[in-house]
């Protein structure tokens, strides 16, 4: 059996869209997932960590093999058949990556579950104790359900036979749930994500003031280097100061040593010979530093919460 | 076969293999018993002092394992590692603490290894599953929801560790404003300077992975460490013989070849000097695909074709 026909509607993983194959197959997958979680919870350690380390270990394994394994060149079409075992293997790895993409997000899924429960029980209890700020905790339930209940409202009469007439935009084809989603998305949540971000404006100004106070010669370096950076950025500045440069100072003189203090070429000479060259480094660092941490992940070798 | 092989070359997968066999070997050295050494972090001297100071004021400690797309990263698995050192702390002082996450990945791994932070120290009835919350999987209510956090409670201490963009000023400055002793870590470099602006103490780069060694001194975690240098070491030993193959190359160095505009190595009439990008060096290391690879093979029949696979695109 081809497991990596797992989207094609006649296979044992799937079925036509809606019908009632599909929500018994769903339903099972649903009872045989929980029923095996719910024993590895209750699974004594000993027997909990080998099968942990062995999912681990297997997922690690796939996408190790699919960035490292040799990909097929030039294959055109889904119709290619491969010319030997390593090909085949190759083809199997790559057709496969739908499949364990659709794995995680369906994992990924159910943990929005387990983030709406914690949000739940933690303010849910605020409301009913009537602990300090609970007026807080009643806005964020009373706007949790609110979105959930006219988002799901707007997208189930988008699912029906007429729904996909109904624009994204204000028309006369749109009732109260499509208003109400989109007083709730586009009128309220955008707008409060909009001001949060500007805040960051304001927040750089203090920060900055703070961080570029002359008190130590790094402060110094820093405050002088910000400067010339900033002032290249304003033409107003530097186009005057560079040809005051070139014709007075340098004369003119193309090949002039002193040309080197223009703004401009100043700034280049910040961002290519101490700048990239630091962020270089240290992006050298980050990554084999994630490469060394994903594979204490994947081998399991980390004993976790660790210890002194 | 090979097409990763054709864009990047075999170099850039052979490096890779070789990093992981220093982290490996290194590793094995730690367990059999070798002493190695770690150079002191200043950042993280600091987390017995910056939890001490919120016990002695009766606050919390707040502690952020950044943002991340997907549900569970290396980057927010290696703050979650910190976090756990610092909880442990924490809870020999009796000090409460917070944990924000981004998404419920992090809240359950969280929750796990806090909890057994706390039955190790033998404090499992002063574990609170609700000190570690799901905020929100949008940046910027995450963002409100913290700041909120720390004026609410008044956290004495704040860590800011792991994948952090746009909102790392919003926090660090929001707890700044109320006096909070923070250590931050960002795993994008553009964020470090906000945090450098903001906060008292900042992990930079790879100082972040080098952490949990720091603290823990556990010999996986110390071999790999050191396994890391090793590889940085290997790094940095390519860039100077590259420097100085490359002026070489450039300085004596003569083709009769050159790429054409199709990315095809053309003889040329008469001999030149030779470009930087054109040594055999940069050849390795950016290698130029041949563009007339093909590749004739067999069609399967129409009712045994892969639907739910990649193919097609070419890859």
């Amino acid at each position: 059996m081809n497991l990596l026909l797992a989207l094609d509607p006649s296979s044992l993983w799937n079925g036509e869209n809606g019908s009632t194959g599909l929500w018994i197959k769903i339903i099972l997958a649903l009872l045989v997932t929980s029923g095996g979680v719910f024993a590895l919870a209750r699974a004594p350690a000993q027997v909990r960590k080998p099968v942990i380390v062995a999912v681990t270990f297997l997922s690690g394994l796939y996408y190790v093999l699919f960035w490292l394994f040799p990909q097929p060149i030039n294959r055109s079409t889904p119709s290619d058949a491969p010319r030997n075992m390593l090909e085949a293997a190759s083809f199997w790895i790559s057709d496969a990556q739908n499949i364990v993409a659709n794995i995680s997000n369906i994992i990924a899924g159910f943990l929005i579950g387990l983030g709406i429960y914690s949000l739940l029980r933690i303010h849910l209890r605020k409301i009913v104790k009537k602990q300090t700020d609970w007026g807080f905790s009643a806005v964020l339930v009373v706007s949790l359900v609110a979105m959930t209940l006219f988002g799901y409202w707007d997208w189930a009469n988008r699912q029906s036979p007429a729904g996909g007439t109904i624009p994204f935009v204000p028309s006369s084809a749109w009732g109260f749930q499509q208003y109400a989603r989109d007083l709730l998305f586009d009128g309220l949540l955008q707008q409060m994500d909009a001001g949060m971000f500007s805040v960051v404006a304001f927040y750089i100004m203090s920060a900055a003031y703070r961080a570029f106070r002359a008190r130590s010669i790094e402060a110094t370096i820093l405050l002088i280097t910000a400067l010339i950076v900033m002032l290249s950025f304003m033409g107003v500045i530097q186009k005057p100061w560079d040809d005051f440069v070139a014709g007075t100072l340098a004369g003119g003189n193309k090949d002039s040593v002193l040309n080197g203090l223009k703004l401009s070429d100043t700034y280049t000479w910040i961002r290519g010979s101490i700048q990239t060259p630091a962020i270089r480094g240290i992006d050298f660092g980050v990554g084999v530093g994630l490469l060394a941490m994903g594979l204490r992940i994947w081998l399991s070798l980390e004993k976790t919460g660790g210890n002194d | 076969m090979g097409d990763q092989y054709r864009d990047t070359g075999f170099i850039g997968i052979l490096i890779t293999l070789v990093v992981a066999a220093f982290v490996l070997f290194n590793i094995k050295r730690a367990k059999g018993g070798k002493e190695l050494f770690i150079r002191r972090i200043a950042g993280l001297n600091t987390i017995d002092e910056a939890v001490g100071r919120a016990t002695e004021m009766g606050r919390p400690v707040l502690m952020v394992p950044g943002l991340s797309d997907t549900s569970v990263n290396a980057k927010s698995m290696q703050a979650i590692n910190i976090f756990a050192y610092v909880s442990r702390v924490a809870a020999r002082f009796f000090n409460p603490i917070l944990v924000c996450c981004y998404n419920a990945g992090i809240l359950t791994v969280a929750t796990e290894i806090i909890r057994d932070v706390y039955q190790q120290e033998g404090l499992a009835d002063r574990f609170d599953p609700d000190s570690i919350r799901f905020i929100s999987d949008r940046q910027f209510a995450f963002a409100a929801g913290i700041a909120g956090l720390i004026l609410r409670e008044q956290a004495a201490a704040c860590f800011f560790m792991g994948e952090f963009y746009a909102e790392s000023l919003i926090l660090a400055e929001t707890a700044n404003s109320i006096g909070a002793i923070q250590v931050a870590s960002s795993t994008e470099l553009t964020q470090t300077p906000f945090f450098i602006a903001a906060c008292d103490y900042v992990l930079i780069g790879d100082e972040f992975y080098a952490a949990s060694a720091y603290l823990t001194r556990q010999p996986v975690l110390v071999g790999s460490l050191v396994g890391q240098d090793w590889a940085k070491f290997m790094i940095a030993g390519f860039i100077l013989v590259g420097l100085a193959y490359n002026s070489g190359a450039v300085l004596i160095g003569k083709t009769d070849h050159e790429f054409d505009d199709d990315n095809h190595w053309v003889a040329t009439p008469k001999e030149r000097p030779m470009r930087a990008t054109e040594s055999m060096m940069s050849r390795i290391f950016d290698p130029h695909p041949d563009p007339d690879v093909k590749i004739q093979r067999e069609k399967h029949p129409a009712d045994e074709l892969p639907i739910g696979g990649g193919a097609g695109d070419g890859q």
